[in-house]
């Protein structure tokens, strides 16, 4: 047999010849090869990490929440990198503790949201019929409200906390989820591999998981890179509204609500708050797309 | 001949008795499988050969327990694997038999055995080949994963064990073992099969279905994946289902044949039975359809006509439309299993009991 050459070798020359990189590493380099990815990736690395370390370069109930009012409206300058708001607080510094609120609430409402989707998805798309049929209906009534709608109702009934926004937020997303993984799970389910998957005797919940859950991890991770963004519009939208995190806690949305009524003049209010925004959810995006890239063996060179 | 198969009863691996499978869907009732009886003794090669669609895969598939349902459903049969009903039939009150009686209807079947102990069962006692290695593998998992799950889920292994024994089991195939981190696209279809074969063989079954395992594979690589599969099974003593469309793939492997078509074995006998002896105009228009080598002028006769749709089975002999042999009575009634030796037997209206030779 044309192997027969190769294995009589001995094993240390094979471990040349077959010179194993670990998987993450691999990932981790498809990933940098696409200077985007990368870029939308430092990007929010910082902004995590500014986020984090926030208190190590203010104090947050003096510099984000108290009101200066001597020092109101300044522009740019060595003191206030960002200026200073209407009631004279730094701008740079809500900026960052806004990052907080939105992240936790962005990534906390797409986890729940991926969570159950994959839980409802999986089963609804892996046993089909009436189980099926009942899953499905019930996230066709979630579509049936709207997103923002149903997240004023729920932040209204309870607190406008992070816990319940993150819920909220959650839930008008579990059905896209579903639909997506259960869409991903039909056309993976009569894949011939997973016959033979249960022809080895493995049981449901592994076949699943191992063998058809990761096989749709690229649209997966699209959809909660994506849906991280737009639950971190949606939390600004909200909080622009009034609805949301109420004030003092800083939060973009409601700093780009305030910073409204000074748009003529001092433009710069607006920037930080919109420039904050956009680059947060243009990453999560952008980075979605790098990593379904990054993921998916075949696309190896 | 009945004093023979007690004598052999505890040397049978596989038995399986009348088993009938239908896809049922709204519109209609695919006749997949239709009675058919097989025996496999221990360590022999049983070949199942057939057309596209003559319920080959299906009667694989039932052994597992893994036919599709819905639409797929075991109807009827028994199916017993080393001593261990797979498929039984259902108990019936008397009434209930003998209404099912008058309307000719199949006794119904249950499986034997919860999920749990199928799951038990696949992989373990029983393993698979399936037909495309292109597809059989999972692409996101590194072949020697895949081989190890096998292993872990039957065998109580630590996982580093198990990655010893995956090796072990690939340079068993002739893979070298340190490929076992690579991912499926990095195999050629050869090497995948081989793959295959060794997950398959992970926990040393006593039973290996084979279903094609040779069809997506060139020539060259084709007689490699035989050699084997031929020198593991007399290594392991395993039985071996052999599925194929192949008349040489039979005659290389295997001990007995059976020949099916629309749903039922319609000729089976030892491989002398049917290479020398071929009986039914099926199975005759099977060897006729190959090539001669040693008579390069004869020409190729074809068998005429395609299946008969299973949804819609003849009321006679399924094959009558296509027989050149047909008579007024294959058309009006199935014909019945007639013996032609203690081995060899006949589904066809030309034949009577006591008949020993071939009349075409």
């Amino acid at each position: 047999m044309s192997n027969n050459a190769a294995t009589a070798a001995p094993a240390e020359s094979l471990h040349k010849i077959y010179k194993r990189k670990s998987q993450l590493r691999d990932v981790w380099h498809r990933f940098c090869k696409n200077k985007m990815a990368f870029v939308a990736l430092c990007i929010l690395a910082i902004i995590v990490l500014a986020a984090c370390t926030a208190d190590l370069f203010w104090d947050y109930e003096k510099d984000a929440c108290e009101l200066h009012i001597s020092e109101k409206l300044q522009h740019p300058s060595r003191e206030h990198l960002l200026g200073t708001d209407e009631v004279g607080r730094d701008i740079l510094c809500r900026l960052v503790y806004g990052a907080r609120v939105s992240l936790k609430i962005g990534i906390g409402a797409a986890t729940f949201a991926l969570v159950i989707g994959c839980i409802l998805g999986s089963i609804g798309g892996y046993y089909g019929g009436k189980i099926d049929s009942v899953i499905m209906r019930f996230t066709d009534v979630l579509l049936a409200i709207p997103g923002l709608l149903l997240g004023i109702a729920i932040v209204n009934a309870f607190k406008p906390t992070v816990f319940y926004m993150a819920l909220a937020f959650g839930i008008s997303y579990i059905s896209k989820f579903t639909r997506i993984i259960r869409s991903s799970i039909l056309s993976i389910r009569d894949q011939e591999y997973v016959e033979a998957a249960r022809a080895i005797g493995a049981k449901d919940s592994v076949i699943i998981f191992r063998h058809i859950l990761l096989n749709c991890m690229a649209p997966i991770f699209v959809q909660y890179a994506l849906c991280i963004g737009t639950r971190i519009l949606s939390v600004s939208t909200l909080s622009f509204i009034g609805l949301g995190i109420q004030a003092p806690t800083p939060d973009w949305g409601s700093m780009l609500a305030g910073a409204r009524a000074y748009i003529r003049g001092n433009a710069y209010l607006v920037m930080g708050p919109g420039v904050a925004l956009l680059l947060t959810i243009s990453s999560f995006n952008i980075i979605g797309d790098g990593l379904r890239d990054a993921l998916d063996p075949r696309l190896k060179k | 001949m009945e004093e023979n198969k007690v004598a052999s009863a505890n040397e049978e691996m596989l038995n399986i008795k009348g088993l009938v499978v239908h896809y049922e869907t709204e519109d209609e009732v695919v006749e997949a499988v239709n009675g058919i009886d097989i025996v496999i003794n221990r360590g022999k090669a049983h070949g199942l050969v057939g057309e596209t669609g003559a319920g080959k895969t299906t009667t694989a598939l039932s052994i597992l327990n893994l036919v599709p349902d819905p639409p797929g459903r075991i109807v009827s049969g028994e199916i017993t694997l080393d001593g261990q009903r797979l498929i039984q039939f259902k108990e019936l009150t008397e009434e209930k038999r003998a209404e099912l009686e008058e309307k000719g209807a199949w006794a119904p079947s249950e499986p034997a055995l919860t999920e749990r102990e199928y799951e038990h069962i696949r992989g373990n006692k029983v393993a698979m080949i399936f037909q495309d290695p292109m597809t059989a593998l999972n692409p996101i998992m590194p072949v020697g994963e895949q081989i190890a799950e096998a292993i872990s889920l039957h065998q109580n292994l630590d996982k580093k064990a198990a990655m010893e024994r995956t090796r072990e089991m690939l340079e068993m195939v002739g893979i070298p073992g340190i490929r076992a981190d690579e991912y499926p696209h990095q195999f050629s279809g050869g090497m995948k099969q081989r793959v295959i074969i060794s997950m398959a063989l992970a926990c040393n079954p006593s039973l290996l279905i084979a279903d094609e395992p040779t069809t997506a594979l060139d020539v060259t690589i084709q007689a490699q994946v035989l050699d084997l599969m031929h020198e593991l099974r007399d290594k392991f003593n395993m039985s071996l289902l052999m599925i194929t469309h192949d008349l040489g793939i039979i005659a290389e492997m295997c001990d007995e044949v059976s020949v099916m078509y629309a749903g039922r074995i319609i000729e089976h006998g030892t491989l002398e039975d049917i290479f020398d002896n071929a009986c039914h105009p099926y199975t005759q228009g099977l060897f006729n359809s190959i090539p001669n080598i040693e008579d390069r002028k004869t020409e190729l006769r074809p068998i005429r006509g395609l299946m008969p749709d299973p949804a819609n089975l003849p009321k006679g002999c399924a094959f009558c439309p296509r027989c050149d042999y047909a008579m007024d009575t294959c058309a009006g009634r199935k014909p019945e299993k007639v013996w032609l030796s203690d081995t060899h037997c006949v589904e066809c209206h030309l034949y009577q009991a006591g008949d020993t030779r071939r009349k075409l």
